[in-house]
């Protein structure tokens, strides 16, 4: 697999803020990798930084085997970028938004008519052409503003926060289509902090927490190397000697989240089953067990003693 | 290249939906200002009064004053007789009354609150009947005056009032929309596709700027027709004075630029676009050629381009044949010098790479 972009030791800093620490990871192209990590991981900065909207202070980044800042046109002509924050002329309808980038962006403008049309179809947004962007929905927008990342036909799609704000069913068409972009031979670059999110749609992660890459792989890789079911325990009153309990079931990295729950992991924890509601009933009323295959939240609690949720 | 240029160009006629009420303030204000200021502040005529009194002098100082009128324009002071008496009110703020003092026919002034200009005026034309009168009595020792103007005929005072105000109408145009569009991409955070966008910087500020410059054209072509309509007064060739409007409105279009990027709000940005156009205008000849005030003022519309501006659009309304070809000139040295200056802000807040490696 060729490497689209390639990271090495990446250090950004905003004043005394260690924002992106000695970061490196490559990506490989038509994957859809995902940045995840609580607010202030890092994400957004290490998207500029591969876009050139920023400058490292120190490493190396390759996007398309060119430097984003001193090979910034070079890059530019094959990158899309969706930022956070939707971005659009609100008194605009669609099509003149389109064409707006187009003419800042698209080699070829002879093409621009036809790849306007074509991508307001796929992002179902045909019908409402027209009207005012003011008018859309949060998902309209996001659809629209991935149209506009797609119109000049780019290699690498950098997507931050795809779904922030939007309902189930605008979440799910988006996935849809970054899906079909993907399979047409794209790269994306999608930051989240939506645990469903990136497992419904990246091939690869890197979980960042305080500018630092935490641990990276697959989805399935991380949830599988974690190794261990996820038991949660709500009893009243709540566990006192918790840690002596977790131990006598051979289990490990406790925590107590809220008042009468308690959390652990445990290998095999079907047959253990009986053996933790013996124990608890002893000294406390059970009122609920919950026994769960890892989730990306207990990869990232696993690796800093946090949950992702909790940024 | 060309192509590209123009979609730029379609993309900047398009974004006027999103400043609408904006563009429709740079077109018409100036012409609304310039009607109503010409039309309600300038009078055309003011009427001088003379109480009427048993002496024959009444008549003939009216006569005299009348006569005194210029010979190739409107009256401007019109004399009238009036009943008056010491002790009512003064009408119209202003009254000659006349009596005799120590043996001599005198004409006695009073003001009440009046533009000390008027005042100025009035007094001229009563000194002047009075020399009338004068030479009436004296004959050949008394002194003529002879008028010999620079114009054929006398060019109503709306006319200048109104040439000058087209360079601030093309200012005008070009700044208030400047300072809307530009400083908008900021808060909308459009500003970021510019920032990745493959185009070259060139052509994407030389879309908005020559965009701006025929939106200040267009502005001060409003009001150009305005001060034809009510004065028949239209620049001969039109050609030079559009090429002079259109240089104005370039450098608004850099003035209200390069204020939105640097203070990337669109308040703050129109305040400055407003108080550049109307410090430029009021000083550089909006009531009259600079160099007729002299002092301070005349050393200060040295570097305001509307000087040069007034300079080059005068011989285009008055008859008068030296034109000013070093205006031309001086005014593309100050837009050459106002696209220099937005270039380097342009690529300092929207190009520039935050910090630079270490």
């Amino acid at each position: 697999m060729t490497n689209v972009i390639s990271v090495q030791s990446a250090v950004r800093r905003y004043g005394e803020l260690l924002a992106v620490d000695g970061l490196s990871f490559d990506v490989q192209k038509g994957d859809v990798f995902g940045l995840l990590g609580p607010n202030g991981a890092g994400k957004t900065t290490t998207i500029h930084l591969l876009t050139g909207l920023l400058d490292r202070h120190a490493g190396k980044v390759e996007v398309l085997g060119f430097d984003p800042v001193q090979q910034s046109r070079q890059v530019h002509q094959q990158i899309g970028y969706v930022p956070q924050e939707t971005n659009m002329y609100m008194d605009l309808n669609a099509e003149e938004n389109l064409w707006h980038h187009a003419a800042l962006y698209c080699a070829d403008l002879t093409a621009v008519p036809d790849r306007i049309d074509m991508l307001l179809n796929t992002t179902n947004l045909w019908e409402r052409r027209r009207d005012r962007v003011r008018t859309y929905s949060g998902g309209m927008k996001r659809r629209l503003a991935l149209a506009r990342a797609l119109l000049h036909d780019p290699q690498v799609i950098f997507f931050d926060e795809p779904t922030l704000g939007v309902d189930v069913q605008g979440k799910h068409a988006i996935w849809d289509h970054v899906q079909e972009q993907r399979e047409s031979g794209k790269t994306f670059v999608v930051s989240t902090n939506d645990m469903q999110e990136a497992d419904a749609l990246c091939d690869r992660l890197l979980i960042l927490d305080h500018g630092r890459v935490v641990t990276a792989g697959s989805p399935e890789e991380l949830k599988a190397e974690l190794g261990r079911d996820v038991v949660t325990l709500r009893t009243s009153p709540g566990i006192k000697n918790a840690a002596g309990l977790v131990n006598a079931v051979g289990g490990q990295a406790m925590s107590q989240p809220e008042p009468g729950m308690t959390r652990f992991e445990v290998r095999d924890a079907e047959k253990l089953v009986e053996d933790i509601i013996l124990a608890v009933r002893k000294d406390y009323r059970l009122e609920s067990i919950r026994i769960a295959r890892p989730s990306l939240d207990d990869v990232f609690l696993h690796h800093t003693g946090r949950a992702l949720r909790d940024g | 290249m060309m192509k590209r240029l123009l979609a730029l160009l379609r993309n900047e006629l398009v974004m006027t939906r999103t400043t609408l009420s904006i563009h429709l303030l740079g077109f018409f204000q100036p012409a609304l200002m310039f009607s109503l200021m010409a039309f309600v502040l300038v009078m055309p005529t003011f009427e001088l009064y003379v109480a009427r009194s048993s002496l024959p002098l009444g008549e003939s100082l009216v006569e005299a004053m009348v006569q005194v009128n210029s010979p190739i324009g409107d009256a401007y002071i019109e004399p009238l007789l009036v009943e008056w008496q010491q002790g009512d009110d003064i009408p119209g703020g202003q009254v000659v009354e006349l009596a005799i003092s120590d043996g001599m026919p005198t004409a006695v002034q009073h003001f009440d609150l009046i533009d000390s200009n008027i005042v100025k005026n009035y007094r001229n034309r009563l000194t002047s009947a009075g020399l009338i009168l004068w030479e009436e009595e004296l004959g050949r020792a008394a002194i003529q005056i002879e008028e010999r103007p620079l114009l054929p005929v006398d060019v109503p005072y709306n006319v200048y009032f109104g040439m000058g105000m087209l360079p601030l109408a093309a200012w005008i145009g070009a700044s208030f929309v400047a300072a809307f569009l530009s400083a908008q991409e900021f808060e909308f955070k459009t500003i970021q596709e510019y920032r990745l966008a493959p185009a070259h910087w060139g052509l994407v500020l030389g879309a908005r700027l020559l965009r701006l410059s025929l939106t200040g054209l267009l502005s001060s072509m409003v009001l150009m027709i305005t001060l034809y309509v009510f004065e028949q007064a239209w620049p001969s060739p039109l050609g030079l004075a559009l090429g002079m409007l259109v240089l104005m409105g370039l450098i608004g279009a850099c003035v209200g630029t390069s204020a939105a990027l640097v203070l990337k709000q669109t308040l703050p940005s129109f305040v400055i676009a407003l108080a550049s156009a109307f410090f430029t205008w009021i000083m550089g000849g909006a009531f009259g050629l600079p160099a007729g005030f002299g002092g301070v003022y005349e050393a200060v519309s040295r570097w305001v381009p509307n000087s040069y501006a007034v300079r080059a659009l005068f011989p285009l309304y008055y008859p008068i044949e030296p034109s000013h070809p070093n205006s031309y000139l001086i005014l593309f040295v100050f837009a050459t010098a106002a696209v220099i200056a937005t270039i380097l802000i342009y690529r300092k807040s929207v190009l520039s790479v935050e910090e630079v490696r270490q």
